[in-house]
């Protein structure tokens, strides 16, 4: 057992342990029903089927949200899914395919540098997508660098590695004790000489090449290396690296640098393992699961199984295209609260499934979730298929369960206190002014009118006090009493107070003020709290 | 007539037939409709917080100015609110600082002229009620039409001159038009109701229900709305009611866009008459109505 047979077992258990528990936690969300109940599992079935090559092998839904980003993906997945298919899993897929496989022949090392280089390209397209565009920039956490990180350190270690094997001369030695019959015979220096001048390799001595030697050490390169080993020029990425490291090759190459890589190359595979299982790093197998459940819509459709809205939860990838699409985004803009933003509330709603959320962050899951307008923008963008609609019905009336909001809230307060959470910042409003009921007659015709009013047998039980009561209770400055009143809270908004009053004060606009300063004390208390 | 089209949050999945009966209906009366990718107006916000919800409508007037386009809504709440963002905005420098620095983050600027029409008042005003009437080669005769005012877009009449805000005549001119009869009512322009809808269901409801029968008492055979959240109430939520209550029974609720659709002769589907949860009878469409 080596590094990588220990290293390998560890990370794959890690990965194993934190996947199951990743997908028996599935079970926490609630049930909205099979979704194929209705449909029938054959047709189903191959609704599924047929979504695969669109939705999975094209990236469709990736390409709707720009041609960039689909670009970026399908670089990197292509590129990746080669590496992992016929490098990194080659004694199990390469060798069993092609006859006379070596990983140092072509196309494998063309192929190899291909792929890094397609990878590379994509994750820097990525890179650049999240720093140009500034809302995507603040929406970035610290596990989407983390994804781009490891899987570019897996690519750029690996070119490392490639360019060190080229220039070193102990891989060069323990490549001719393994393969080679010579002896360390004149043959082995024309030999060093050939690969000197033409392959990269950089010997300590500077006075090895001479063009007697590189001739004689071609025609022995031709009759023993060429089978199984390409010009290293063929690796056009690692080659062209190996070439711009000739100034520091000899440090690098007393320090074995080849090895060092050879070790990042692994651990850097082998936190990928590791993580696996963690946010979203496991987008690239539960995207394409997600997906092909989905079958490719783009609507509510029907709700989902525990274990559908499960998959969905883990499907997210963090691109943040449904929080630029947002509908209530300008909300965030004004409020700061994160959770408004579809991208963010999926990640608070994954904690407070499992029972993590507490405190602000509660109380601004629920706010989120109260703001969410449910206007399947969402739904329609995310290129990971999520049914959001689905999971937002479903947890808004969790949320709400668990947070009451500010109507609730403040009416189940004493008027102490719903003073004593008094923002210091609260703006003067029209509520704050005497000129704002100045005018006021107390003729009731404010009253006369409100529909809501109307539909009570009782008012003063139903509704505590009437509008010109409020407007009485504001003129002489009670505010912290009229908060609280259910007039307040079950006014329609319907303005015809407000038409109807012949002084013309702003019945409703009081009314609606009201309910923004409690929501705002509100919003500043918990702040302070958290 | 060229506008941003506005159709607001609900349409796409609590009343996709709002949304395709608009869209059908204005192409038919040429109407063209320009898609921006709007965000939400802004009114359920206002609840919570006015400035989010000034920006929220300020930032649609951004975008509809950046197009050089006045925004056309099918929803009352949406125009109200936008209506009501626009008039804080001039009463207010303070507030339009604020949500100039907002935009410029964006690099949008103030909109200056902050222009909204409802789905209502362009019928009535761009098309008019002479060419809907032309056009309109199934005519509703015989059908007696509840108009339902919905109150954002009313009240109030300075912020959102709309119509005379004591008594419009708006709608009933577009449903004339389409050979429709219209009833007078008591309720004709009070609230649905809705605004309460999670946070006070018993007035909500007591709202909806005496609506509903001032509308049957008057005779009408059908309540007419143009407005997302008044349809939601009328119908949605009235659908919760049991098959036998005798408010289920009482009026269908149809969109404005849907009856104009009707009358034009537009395929039910286009205008999603068949996903109304309280259906509009078919006798009624054949016009053997006694």
């Amino acid at each position: 057992m080596d590094f990588l047979d220990i290293g390998l077992i560890f990370a794959a258990a890690v990965c194993a342990v934190f996947l199951t528990r990743r997908v028996t936690r599935w079970r926490t969300c609630p049930d909205g029903g099979s979704p194929f109940r209705k449909q029938g599992t054959a047709k189903a079935f191959l609704s599924v089927i047929k979504a695969i090559v669109p939705e999975i092998l094209l990236l469709r839904r990736a390409a709707r949200t720009g041609p960039l980003r689909w670009l970026a993906h399908c670089l990197v997945f292509y590129g990746f899914m080669g590496l992992l298919l016929f490098h990194a899993m080659a004694s199990l897929v390469t060798v069993n395919l092609f006859s006379g496989y070596e990983p140092t022949l072509n196309p494998w090392q063309f192929l190899r540098d291909l792929l890094g280089g397609l990878v590379l390209i994509g994750l820097a397209l990525m890179v650049a997508r999240r720093v140009r565009d500034r809302r995507l920039r603040v929406l970035s956490r610290f596990q989407d660098w983390a994804l781009l990180f490891v899987v570019g350190g897996i690519v750029g270690s690996g070119f490392l590695l490639e360019a060190s094997k080229i220039i070193s001369p102990a891989m060069f030695d323990s490549m001719v004790a393994e393969y080679g019959v010579y002896g360390g015979g004149p043959e082995t220096t024309a030999l060093k000489a050939a690969w000197a001048d033409r392959f990269g390799v950089v010997f300590p001595s500077d006075r090895l090449v001479t063009p007697q030697r590189v001739e004689r050490g071609l025609e022995i390169n031709d009759e023993s290396c060429t089978a199984c080993h390409s010009d290293t020029a063929s690796a056009f990425i690692s080659k062209p690296l190996a070439s711009a490291l000739t100034p520091l090759a000899p440090a690098m190459n007393r320090s074995r640098a080849d090895r060092v890589f050879w070790y990042a190359h692994i651990l850097f595979c082998l936190v990928g393992l590791a993580a696996l299982p963690y946010a979203k790093f496991l987008h690239p197998l539960t995207t394409p699961a997600n997906l092909a459940a989905r079958a490719g819509r783009r609507d509510l459709g029907r709700p989902g199984g525990a274990a559908a809205r499960g998959l969905g939860m883990d499907a997210c990838t963090r691109c943040g295209e449904c929080s630029l699409h947002c509908s209530v985004a300008p909300s965030f803009a004004v409020l700061g609260n994160p959770d408004i933003l579809p991208s963010e509330k999926l990640a608070s709603l994954t904690a407070f499934r499992d029972g993590r959320l507490s405190g602000l962050g509660l109380e601004r899951f629920a706010e989120g979730s109260r703001i969410c307008t449910e206007c399947l923008r969402c739904t329609d963008i995310c290129p990971a298929g999520i049914n959001l609609q689905d999971l937002w019905l479903a947890s808004k009336p969790e949320a709400a369960a668990s947070v009451p909001d500010p109507n609730q809230a403040v009416r189940a307060m004493t008027v102490a206190a719903r003073s004593a959470i008094c923002c210091r910042i609260e703006p003067e409003g029209l509520a704050d002014r005497r000129e704002s009921f100045w005018a006021c007659v107390q003729c009731t015709t404010c009253t006369s009118v409100c529909p809501v009013v109307a539909v009570s047998d009782d008012p003063s039980r139903d509704l505590d006090l009437l509008p010109q009561q409020i407007m009485n209770l504001l003129r002489m400055g009670l505010k912290d009493e009229a908060l609280g009143v259910r007039m307040v809270w079950s006014c329609t908004t319907c303005y015809k107070c407000q038409e109807h009053c012949p002084q013309d004060i702003r019945v409703a606009d009081v009314l609606y003020e009201l309910r923004n300063t409690a929501a705002a004390r509100l919003r500043q208390a918990e702040g302070e709290e958290g | 007539m060229r506008y941003a089209y506005f159709p607001g949050c609900k349409i796409p999945h609590h009343l996709p037939q709002y949304g395709d009966s608009v869209r059908a209906v204005c192409r038919a009366l040429d109407v063209e409709l320009v898609d921006i990718e709007f965000n939400c107006c802004g009114y359920p916000v206002r609840n919570e917080s006015e400035p989010a919800s000034v920006f929220s409508a300020a930032r649609n007037f951004a975008l509809a100015e950046r197009a050089g386009l006045g925004i056309m809504t099918p929803c009352k709440c949406c125009f109200g609110n936008l209506k009501y963002a626009a008039s804080r905005l001039h009463e207010s420098p303070e507030l339009a600082g604020e949500v100039e620095r907002l935009l410029a983050r964006e690099g949008l600027a103030l909109p200056q002229r902050m222009e909204v029409r409802h789905l209502l008042t362009v019928l009535d005003r761009d098309v008019g009620a002479q060419t809907l009437a032309e056009r309109a080669t199934l005519p509703l005769y015989g059908v007696k039409v509840a108009c339902h005012y919905g109150c954002h877009a009313l009240r109030p009449g300075k912020v959102t001159g709309f119509d005379d805000p004591l008594a419009p005549t708006v709608f009933e001119r577009v449903v004339a038009a389409l050979g429709a009869e219209t009833v007078d009512w008591a309720l004709r322009l009070e609230c649905c109701g809705h605004p309460l809808r999670g946070r006070d269901e018993v007035i909500s409801e007591s709202i909806m229900r005496r609506k509903l029968e001032s509308a049957a008492g008057a005779g009408a055979h059908i309540l007419a709305t143009a407005c997302t959240y008044c349809q939601l109430q009328f119908d949605v939520e009235r659908d919760r009611h049991s098959f036998n209550s005798p408010w289920r029974a009482m009026v269908p609720a149809v969109l404005v866009s849907q009856l104009v659709g009707a009358a034009l002769g537009l395929e039910e589907k286009r205008l999603g008459l068949t996903r109304n949860r309280i259906p509009w009878s078919k006798s009624v469409l054949s016009n053997d109505v006694s």
